[in-house]
């Protein structure tokens, strides 16, 4: 990371997203030009609840790759599963509790406790990340399937009433969150580990706790982004969760996280998940079949990464 | 004699070694609870099943050596095995129709290595692009309805029921362990192999040792992409028709086979016996648990403990400590 001074570190945050969010500027444009009605001002809000599961699946992302050494949570997307299908199969309608004091503190601890035993595999067991993380990915699906064999509804509801424009409560408080850890010395203690784990080692930096910690982090944020999963399809359905692992890596690499650690942050991760969303409306809006929509997805997303990376090596050839 | 074996299970022989014992007592463990499990068709099915398990684990286990991951790998064997199909109803020659695939198959994989090593890009991002791009090319080539189906001499040579000369198997059987035995000495013997493993191990010494990074990225994904795509002409002659989905499952099962077999995702370790002692391993533990009567969905989660259990048992990695 670098120290020295504010227009070196504006740099440095312009190369890791400059291009998400240049990517973003003119993806607002399109959308407001082809679709003025559902991207008018006033009708942000029922879009930011259309968004929000999706950027809380990048944002709960970012930490454990930020922690470097294959970091990876592909269990993001079944846990947010699995909190919906907790939510409101077990303690909604089978337990008759509708409370928000019970339902949010019981969704975050779910997260943080799947985030714990993902983190205890990592760091202690020691099990690559993208192995543990799968093996959980598995367990969390099926045992998702077997409480919730169908969808079934409805929500609470408050949490409904949570999709449109009060979605920005939750997002907004994770990313309250995220400012409070970066201004606690685990935060640089992170990056650190990210960059260079055996040097941050011998600079005693705990590598184990930060990177467990980080896990927690990860959890916590994949319950939140399940509790707005919940909000949003206003039900709980087993088979939507795990859809959100891929898109959302794919939206941390876009917003210029990098998957080796120690690169980019959480603005970034959700400015790649909003260009994604924004992406999908373009498409859906020229009214295309789905087929195209899938091909055209998947070569921005390889376009987006490569100019990228063709941006990042041009930079690095000007400071040398 | 406990440290003596735990340093052998340590090792990466010691790790394949390990899977094999597994993989047998697995069979063990299903031959006492379930009758008929080591019946002769039961047997047959399961070595036709990792059979074609193995194969699309190849083009996985070089990859992960060599330092990468490959999530096209489904999507290839999709695009394969609806090509093939389609092309061969519409009457091509189909011994063409395998060519065209191939190579086909082989330019997406060459365009994945390329990009993800010359641009270095997490290849995690790459080949889940180039794969979505390909899965939406078929669909939209078959609008969503592939039709076609695989010559007899293709579904004669993968069907459960056939029998390759005097023995009880179809050809598919003797054949993959013919082509594990040929990956094996390409690994151990041949120059890309060594190549493979010492740019895996220290990607920053090797280029020093003239070996072209990109090349050999380009070359092992070529060949990843075409491994997937003859498990994709397989599955067609196994299941009849053509079915764009059908390479889904193996995008996490041929993970956990080189993981499981001993391979660790950060290159430079691994060999394709340890891949196929946890096709074995992964074989034996889907068949037991569907024979004790489990749902699909309890069979997804048991295997998901079971991989976490097995690869904490003999796969972990060393302390941060460890490595300075």
């Amino acid at each position: 990371m670098s120290t020295d001074g504010y227009s070196s570190r504006s740099a440095a945050l312009w190369r890791s997203m400059g291009f998400a969010a240049l990517l973003l500027v003119v993806l607002l444009a399109v959308n407001l030009v082809l679709n003025p009605a559902r991207f008018h001002p006033a009708a942000w809000g029922a879009l930011i609840g259309l968004a929000a599961p999706l950027i809380g699946a990048a944002l709960a992302s970012a930490p454990v790759i930020l922690g470097g050494r294959g970091g990876i949570d592909i269990s993001v997307g079944p846990t947010m599963g699995f909190v919906n299908a907790i939510v409101i199969q077990a303690l909604f309608l089978k337990a008759g509790m509708s409370s928000p004091f019970v339902l949010i503190p019981a969704a975050l601890l779910t997260g943080a406790a799947i985030g714990a035993i993902n983190g205890f595999l990592t760091t202690i067991v020691r099990i690559q990340p993208i192995v543990a993380t799968l093996g959980t990915y598995l367990v969390l699906t099926g045992v998702t399937l077997t409480i919730l064999p169908a969808p079934i509804g409805p929500a609470p509801a408050w949490l409904k009433s949570m999709s449109g424009p009060l979605s920005i409560l939750p997002l907004a408080a994770i990313f309250l969150a995220w400012w409070g850890i970066r201004r606690l010395p685990y935060y640089d203690q992170l990056m650190a580990i990210g960059s260079d784990d055996r040097a941050a080692y011998t600079a005693g930096v705990p590598v184990t706790e930060v990177r467990f910690i980080a896990y927690v982090i990860t959890g916590t944020f994949a319950g939140v982004a399940g509790l707005m999963l919940t909000a949003l399809i206003g039900s709980a359905d087993p088979n939507i969760g795990a859809t959100y692992t891929l898109i959302a890596v794919a939206a941390v690499a876009l917003g210029g996280v990098s998957l080796a650690g120690g690169r980019g942050g959480l603005l970034g991760a959700a400015i790649g998940a909003i260009d994604i969303f924004l992406l999908q409306s373009v498409l859906t809006s020229f009214n295309v079949s789905t087929y195209v929509l899938q091909i055209a997805y998947g070569a921005i997303l390889v376009a987006a990464v490569i100019l990228t990376a063709v941006q990042e090596r041009a930079a690095k050839r000007e400071r040398a | 004699m406990m440290a003596k074996l735990k340093t052998f299970l340590a090792s990466t022989n010691g790790r394949v070694f390990g899977a094999f014992v597994i993989a047998a007592l697995l069979h063990l463990i299903g031959t006492l609870a379930i009758p008929g499990y080591s019946s002769p068709f039961a047997i047959r099915a399961m070595l036709v099943i990792a059979a074609l398990l193995a194969v699309a684990s190849i083009g996985q286990t070089l990859v992960v050596i060599l330092g990468g991951i490959d999530l096209s790998i489904p999507f290839v064997i999709g695009f394969a095995n609806v090509v093939a199909a389609q092309l061969y109803g519409d009457g091509w020659n189909f011994v063409l129709v395998c060519l065209l695939v191939s190579v086909m198959a082989a330019l997406i994989g060459a365009f994945n290595g390329y990009v993800s090593r010359k641009l270095d890009i997490h290849p995690l991002i790459v080949t889940l692009g180039a794969g979505m791009v390909v899965q939406g090319c078929v669909l939209l080539w078959t609008k969503g309805f592939p039709s076609g189906s695989a010559p007899s001499a293709v579904s004669a040579f993968v069907s459960i029921g056939g029998s390759a000369g005097p023995l009880p198997v179809p050809w598919l059987v003797p054949s993959v362990v013919v082509l594990a035995a040929l990956i094996i000495l390409m690994m151990a013997r041949s120059p890309y192999g060594r190549r493979l493993y010492a740019l895996g191990s220290n990607p920053g010494a090797a280029p020093l040792a003239l070996i072209d990074p990109v090349r050999m990225w380009v070359i092992t994904f070529a060949l990843s992409a075409f491994f997937a795509a003859v498990a994709g002409v397989l599955l067609l002659g196994f299941t009849g028709s053509a079915y764009g989905d059908v390479g889904q499952p193996y995008l996490f099962q041929t993970i956990a086979a080189v993981v499981v077999g001993g391979a660790a995702l950060v290159g430079g370790r691994g060999s394709y016996l340890g891949t196929i002692a946890g096709v074995l391993v992964l074989t034996e533990i889907n068949t037991l648990l569907i024979g004790l009567g489990f749902q699909p969905a309890m069979v997804q989660a048991a295997l998901g403990l079971i991989i976490i259990l097995l690869v904490s048992l003999y796969g972990r990695e060393r302390h941060v400590s460890a490595t300075i």
